[in-house]
């Protein structure tokens, strides 16, 4: 076995087994309980992939993926810059894929004349490269100019920029010095003329060095004749596999460029080396495929057969093995483009909060390693809150170019969250009884991970603390009389501890601790009946929203000390 | 008139007929409205974060203010925060600091108070478009339907933050309705709270204020309940199907959004307004009493 073939074995078998480690995971991932076993999903699978493929929905379904996955004929109405990077990376890198680097398999079983250095596909090599750097640099740019999407961008991310841009930009500096290289012309020489006499070589050599560019180190000025001679028996020998290297546009330039150095180029074969960079670099991109974020030429396709075709309807009475795998999927399928984050909703509300989760392309990133965080753990209660925060607008489902179905990751991940004992701050304060929170809060001081940033005191609106505002209070319980949920409580002390007019008391006093937990703060449905009607008024319904910001805030995940931008986590 | 079209995030995958009936609504009486990408309004989040609820809600008067447009939503919720926002600002000079800051990093400005400007859509179809109006396109008066006037707390209070109409008193949502042929009945709950804000918070509390209002409106003899606000209509519609009293609950009037109530007396179809999307069936109601509704 060659080193060619070794190397190829390999990576096809890490990559392989990359994927199965993938298929272990699709086969486990659950946001629903109880989870549906491996035979339940494979069977999904096999209905959907029937049902998909099957006679009726087959032209849509084909249709759908060439339309939304090869050509994403949905980004042109949204975007074109974006439409334009992904359409260059991938219309220029699968032909070189499957037509240069499967070329042995492919491009000669097809074309029964093809050569690697013959038009068109010398120059159409060219040309997809030109396009994949030029996707990539609109990605590049992209990801430095949008600042949210610069936050948010990991080190996969420009990882598998620069590797796509080093697999192509060796390939062309790979075909740069062959044409520069007159130890390559030697070798053909001798592959190909194994007969000819030395005037014979001397002629061929003028006609490659002035017509082809190959730059040989005694390099005269060559008499006419001598190239006419040698064009001669190019057009004999060569021509047939050749055609000039001026179509190669980029690399025949890039030649040209480097022809100072061209005899040192030689000696040190830098055409070996660049063919073996080019080469390691390709097959660590294979091996590396499932574990990336480029993975998602494949999962992409996959959950687009799986997922529900309607995003809008909540799904109903559908195959619960087949949502799970879509889930799983899908979650594999992002590609960390940023582009739902950069849209979010409440992405302003991570600007002030800075918990990554709160965006959707770190809340799936989140989501990937719900199976294995524990229920204690930091990271999952970080989760919780970015997810709680979501409002369900449901933009970046529209907008993720993967089509995958953001909106019920996050409908379910909220049930799973909440099954997992997470809650919003109303959730969890009523855990425990407002004597509890009372004493909790009085002895409350920030913890090790808040102390840094607690920044409590620095709220620009502060009600609470500043006891001449209550000061005007007459404890004429009007604020009480109104309020709709003292209404309906059967017995308002048993159900919610504190009337507001007790609280605003409370706060007069300078007791702020003892109302933070009071079910009335957390019972309170913001109808301002209370603010409108108190005769002093006094700001009741804003001062409870405020009581429960502060529960809230100390309640917080230890997060203002994370950096607000993506964990490292996997390159994806 | 030309507005910034913000539906807010419920609309677009728990509501879209709320969406659908303005949209129709405005096109019929020649209000432009111009999509933007607004982001939330700092509703929800104003439990958690009340800088949060305030930067969010001034970045999309920033954003309505690069387009030169007053905002118009449909949502009371959303029109109530983003007055409080608008309230806040006015009041505290280190939050305008402070969110001034944050807007300078998204390249945005806070924009000048009198450039902030946000309305409800049934003060632009009320004071913008205007009753004789209205009037002048009502093909199709609904003319025999009782309907119970769901105010929406967000909006109305606290009056001298939102300005919306007279808190104690309002008028505004039963003249609207009577312009559509509507008869509009007074019930002692209409400016009560639909509870809906306690969902996921309290839930017992939350179908507790919501059947208590149902059951108020049905005395009232009301035949629909009209709301014109996304969580007041998640609450008597969409969310109906979780108080635990069903039966008092499907004997209730149903509940129907406004602009889908004006587009039929406009002549719209049930379809162009999205009827077939609400879960209680107001639209059997509406054929009951007033015939065949296209």
């Amino acid at each position: 076995m060659d080193f060619f073939d070794t190397i190829l074995t390999l990576s096809l078998a890490v990559c392989g087994g990359g994927l199965a480690w993938r298929a272990w995971r699709w086969s486990r991932f659950s946001l629903e309980r109880p989870a549906p076993g491996v035979g339940a999903r494979l069977g999904g699978l096999f209905r959907a992939l029937v049902s998909r493929l099957g006679s009726r929905d087959l032209w849509p379904t084909l249709l759908s993926l060439v339309k939304d996955v090869g050509l994403q004929l949905h980004l042109v109405g949204r975007s074109r810059q974006r439409w334009l990077m992904h359409a260059c990376i991938f219309l220029g890198f699968m032909p070189l894929l499957l037509f240069h680097a499967m070329d042995g398999v492919i491009s000669r079983a097809l074309w029964p004349g093809y050569e690697p250095t013959l038009d068109p596909w010398q120059m159409l090599r060219n040309l997809c490269g030109v396009l994949v750097l030029l996707g990539l640099g609109i990605a590049l740019v992209r990801r430095l100019r949008i600042k949210l999407l610069r936050r948010v961008s990991a080190g996969g991310d420009w990882f598998a920029l620069a590797l796509l841009a080093a697999i192509v930009g060796s390939g062309f500096a790979l075909e740069a010095v062959k044409i520069l290289s007159p130890s390559v012309f030697e070798r053909m020489v001798a592959d190909y003329l194994p007969v000819a006499d030395e005037q014979e070589i001397e002629a061929l050599q003028a006609y490659w060095a002035v017509e082809y560019g190959v730059v040989f180190p005694d390099a005269a000025p060559y008499p006419e004749e001598l190239v006419a001679a040698g064009a001669a028996i190019d057009e004999f020998s060569c021509a047939s596999c050749h055609s000039p290297t001026t179509s190669a546009f980029v690399s025949y330039p890039l030649s040209r460029a480097l022809q100072g150095s061209a005899p040192w180029l030689d000696r040190i074969r830098a055409d070996e080396i660049f063919w073996y960079l080019h080469v390691l670099l390709f097959f660590f991109g294979v091996a590396w495929l499932p574990f990336g974020k480029l993975r998602h030429v494949l999962t992409t396709p996959l959950q687009l057969l799986v997922r529900p075709r309607a995003t809008q309807a909540p799904p109903r009475g559908e195959d619960r093995a087949v949502r799970e795998l879509a889930r799983g999927f899908g979650l594999d399928a992002c590609t960390h483009c940023g582009v739902c984050s950069v849209h979010c909703s409440v992405a302003p509300v991570f600007s002030v909060l800075g918990n990554a989760t709160i965006l959707p392309s770190e809340k799936l990133r989140a989501l990937q390693g719900l199976d294995s965080a524990g229920s204690a753990s930091t990271a999952l209660a970080v989760l919780a809150e970015g997810s709680f925060i979501c409002t369900e607008c449901f933009r970046c489902t529209e907008l993720c170019p993967s089509r995958i179905d953001l909106q019920d990751l996050w409908l379910a991940s909220k049930q799973d969250l909440a099954l997992r004992e997470q809650a919003e701050p109303h959730g969890l304060m009523v855990r425990r009884t407002a004597a509890q929170w009372a004493a909790f809060f009085r002895e409350f001081r920030p913890g090790r991970e808040q102390a840094s940033s607690f920044t409590e005191p620095g709220r620009p609106v502060n009600l609470t603390d500043r006891r001449e505002i209550f000061w005007p209070c007459i404890q004429c319980t009007t604020c009480t009389s109104v309020c709709p949920v003292v209404a309906v409580a059967d017995d308002p002390v048993q159900e919610l501890d504190l009337t507001p007019q007790q609280i605003m008391n409370l706060l007069r006093m300078g007791l702020k601790e003892l109302a933070l937990g009071s079910r009335m703060v957390w019972s309170c449905v913001t109808c301002y009946k209370c603010q409108e009607n108190c005769p002093q008024g006094i700001k009741v319904a804003d001062v409870l929203y405020e009581l429960r910001n502060i529960a809230a805030e100390r309640l917080r995940p230890g997060i203002k000390t994370n950096p607000p931008r993506a964990d490292a986590g996997e390159g994806a | 008139m030309r507005y910034a079209y913000f539906p807010g995030c419920k609309i677009p995958y728990h509501l879209p007929q709320y969406g659908q009936a303005t949209r129709a609504v405005c096109a019929a009486l020649d209000i432009e409205l111009l999509d933007v990408e607004f982001g939330c309004c700092g509703y929800p989040v104003r439990h958690n974060s009340f800088e949060a609820s305030m930067f969010a809600a001034a970045r999309n008067f920033a954003l309505a203010a690069k387009a030169g447009l007053p905002i118009l939503t449909p949502c009371k919720c959303c029109f109530g925060n983003l007055r409080h926002a608008l309230y806040w600002l006015r009041e505290s000079e280190p939050l305008r600091g402070a969110v001034g800051a944050l807007l300078g990093k998204e390249g945005l400005r806070l924009p000048r108070l009198e450039e902030m400007r946000v309305v409800h859509l049934l003060t632009a179809l009320d004071q913008g478009v205007g009753l004789e109006a209205i009037a002048a396109k009502v093909t199709r008066p609904l003319s025999g339907v009782a309907v119970a006037a769901q105010y929406g707390c967000h909006a109305l209070r606290p009056g001298y933050v939102t300005g919306f109409a007279n808190p104690l008193s309002p008028r505004i949502f039963e003249r609207l309705l009577q312009v559509a042929g509507a008869r509009t009945v007074d019930w002692p709950l209409r400016l009560e709270c639909c509870g809906n804000p306690l969902w996921g918070k309290n839930d017992a509390m939350a179908a507790k204020l919501a059947a208590r209002k149902l059951a108020d409106a049905e005395g009232a003899g009301a035949d629909l309940l009209c709301t014109a606000c996304t969580y007041c209509q998640l609450q008597f519609d969409v969310l109906r199907e979780r108080l635990p009293d069903q039966e008092a609950a499907s004997q209730a009037p149903p509940s129907m959004l406004f602009p889908q109530l004006l587009g039929l007396a406009l002549g719209l179809s049930g379809g162009a307004v999205g009827l077939e999307c609400n879960r209680t069936p107001a639209l059997q109601v509406l054929q009951g009493l007033c015939g065949k509704v296209p």
